[in-house]
């Protein structure tokens, strides 16, 4: 790779220079913002100031500050006496349309807004939607005819369980802390947005928007990028994710080999349509598939996708069609697609957890 | 259904997820506990730090005349939730995922009022030639769009750009070797379409 790409170093190469000085235009060149003054101003110092200087102010604020502390003192004897169940959770459900409801309450107004705690369900009719956010975790709204329940929220971990609907979720919290389970899979966020639907069967499909998120079920897994989408079935788990632009066909027969082939000539059959009909963007797919074809068709896979694009130094054909992880985690990396290492992290962590016997 | 991956035996070192090299990691650290204090210069020397990473990351997925506005929500989001942030090491990734967060929010709000065509250059060619790579670079694949506008928009080096997303060395390296490749042939392309 030439060095100045890199790292500015080495003999210049001219289109690039020419590229950064045309694109040099673009750069950030903005100073800090004075933050203590948006900080200050956010306090309303004046008006409090103005407020404080009458001395019947000064005793109604000293009356004041007792009260509150009283009831602080109060509210916290009560909490340690009995801890309200989700009483971690910070997600707050807010109606964006007709009267979604949690257990027998319904959130009647547009805009009203209400705590949302660990075991609560929320649902929504056929012409409500609702909104829940957490300001550490993220939004996610929910369409009509959805039923969603908060498993669990704390600091560490958000996991929802989608039973049937659609939701969008924007999410900014660390990679891997936002979990939704599904009927068919368990859906992690590694930043940032997604459109995840559950029909009546258990069936998902999960479109990303931003970022990519993974997909699994007891260590089958899919990694969908921004602009890719998923399927997934009960008892099956997720298929292989493929990019929406795909040919028709390519995706036709992707949903056969995933959902529908029964037998490996079946599956054979379904392997070669994808593999006459994919593009060098659906190396996404064929990485994926080298873990599922039958044995006898991986090769073939092999050599498409390496034509596509070419295995990284230290990755063999041989460890490849053996499905050495190091090495198929190395040719992911090389696919331009995300990191994979956010992915091993999120598994090990959430295996310690499982351990820890809290799924 | 296919052969599930069991990669249960494989042990790994946990990665530096914020991808900054140590000493850059307790200076993020300090600054974040200091600006938790109520230290608000800190707060500015982590813009300082970092706006340079927001500013490319949201210029790969906004019109170029946002920009300035969202990085200045990003901090500031930044700012009121800095409570919320579990590992002070890793503010430079968690910063980076409310500045694409915002990036899909802008867009939501704008196609629910109306997209607004960019902004038209001028009569300077040099403009016009910017704009042109700045849009051929926004079509590119994701991974390329924001690795290529932090190395020739912003000037960082691949070594920095990894450190500051978290992208390992080796894949920052491809996505700047193939994102360029493919950016000179939608650039010739358009040379020889005019």
């Amino acid at each position: 790779m030439n060095d100045y790409l890199w790292d500015g170093s080495g003999e210049p190469d001219p289109e690039i220079q020419k590229l950064e000085t045309a694109l040099g235009r673009f750069r950030h060149n903005q100073p800090a913002p004075e933050f203590s003054q948006i900080a200050a101003a956010r306090m309303h110092p004046a008006r409090a100031s103005q407020w404080l200087s009458s001395s019947f102010a000064r005793w109604a604020g000293i009356a004041a500050v007792l009260t509150l502390v009283a009831v602080a003192c109060l509210w916290f004897a009560l909490r340690h006496a009995n801890p309200a169940p989700g009483a971690e959770s910070r997600w707050e459900i807010a109606s964006l349309a007709g009267t979604p409801s949690v257990g027998n309450k319904t959130i009647a107004k547009t805009g009203d807004a209400g705590k949302w705690r660990n075991g609560q369900t929320l649902e929504t009719d056929s012409r409500s939607r609702a909104r829940i956010s957490d300001e550490a975790t993220g939004e996610v709204e929910i369409e009509p005819d959805t039923r969603l329940r908060l498993v669990e929220s704390d600091l560490a971990r958000k996991q929802l369980a989608l039973d049937r609907g659609t939701i969008r979720a924007s999410i900014w919290s660390p990679p891997g802390d936002f979990v939704v389970d599904t009927p068919a899979a368990v859906t992690v966020d590694l930043g940032c947005a997604y459109t995840l639907h559950v029909d009546d069967s258990g069936a998902g499909i999960l479109h990303t928007t931003l970022g990519w998120v993974g997909f699994r079920l007891k260590g089958r897994e899919s990694f969908i990028p921004a602009g890719a989408a998923c399927a997934t079935r009960p008892s099956i788990g997720p298929g292989t994710p493929y990019f929406e632009d795909a040919s028709a066909t390519f995706r036709e027969a992707l949903t056969r080999f995933d959902f529908g082939a029964q037998d490996t000539g079946q599956k054979s059959a379904e392997v070669t349509t994808i593999l006459v009909e994919s593009r060098k963007r659906d190396a996404l797919t064929l990485w994926h598939l080298l873990c599922r074809v039958p044995e006898a068709d991986r090769s073939r896979v092999y050599e498409r996708l390496a034509g596509f694009v070419s295995p990284p130094p230290g990755v063999t054909r041989e460890g490849v069609l053996q499905l050495d992880p190091q090495m198929l985690d190395t040719w992911w990396n090389e696919l331009g697609l995300g990191d994979i290492s956010l992915w091993r992290t999120w598994e090990r962590s959430w295996s310690q957890h499982e351990s820890a016997g809290k799924h | 259904m296919g052969v599930a991956l069991d990669r249960s035996p494989i042990i790994r070192e946990a990665p530096n997820l914020s991808g900054l090299p140590v000493g850059e990691i307790s200076e993020d650290s300090r600054l974040v506990a200091a600006a938790r204090m109520g230290d608000r210069t800190a707060f500015g020397r982590l813009y300082e730090r970092h706006a340079r990473l927001v500013h490319g990351v949201l210029l790969a997925h906004a019109p170029f005349a946002e920009v300035d506005d969202l990085v200045h929500d990003v901090f500031l989001i930044a700012m009121r939730r800095l409570d919320s942030l579990r590992d002070p090491d890793a503010f430079a990734g968690w910063l980076l995922a409310i500045a694409r967060n915002r990036a899909v929010d802008f867009h939501r709000r704008s196609r629910a009022t109306e997209e607004l065509p960019e902004e038209t250059a001028g009569s300077d060619p040099g403009e016009y030639e910017a704009r042109a790579a700045l849009e051929a670079i926004r079509s590119l694949p994701e991974a390329y769009r924001e690795t290529l506008v932090l190395r020739l928009v912003e000037g960082m080096t691949g070594p920095e750009i990894a450190a500051r997303t978290g992208l390992t060395p080796a894949s920052v390296r491809v996505n700047l070797h193939r994102g360029m490749k493919q950016l000179r042939e939608k650039l010739g392309r358009s040379k020889t379409d005019e």
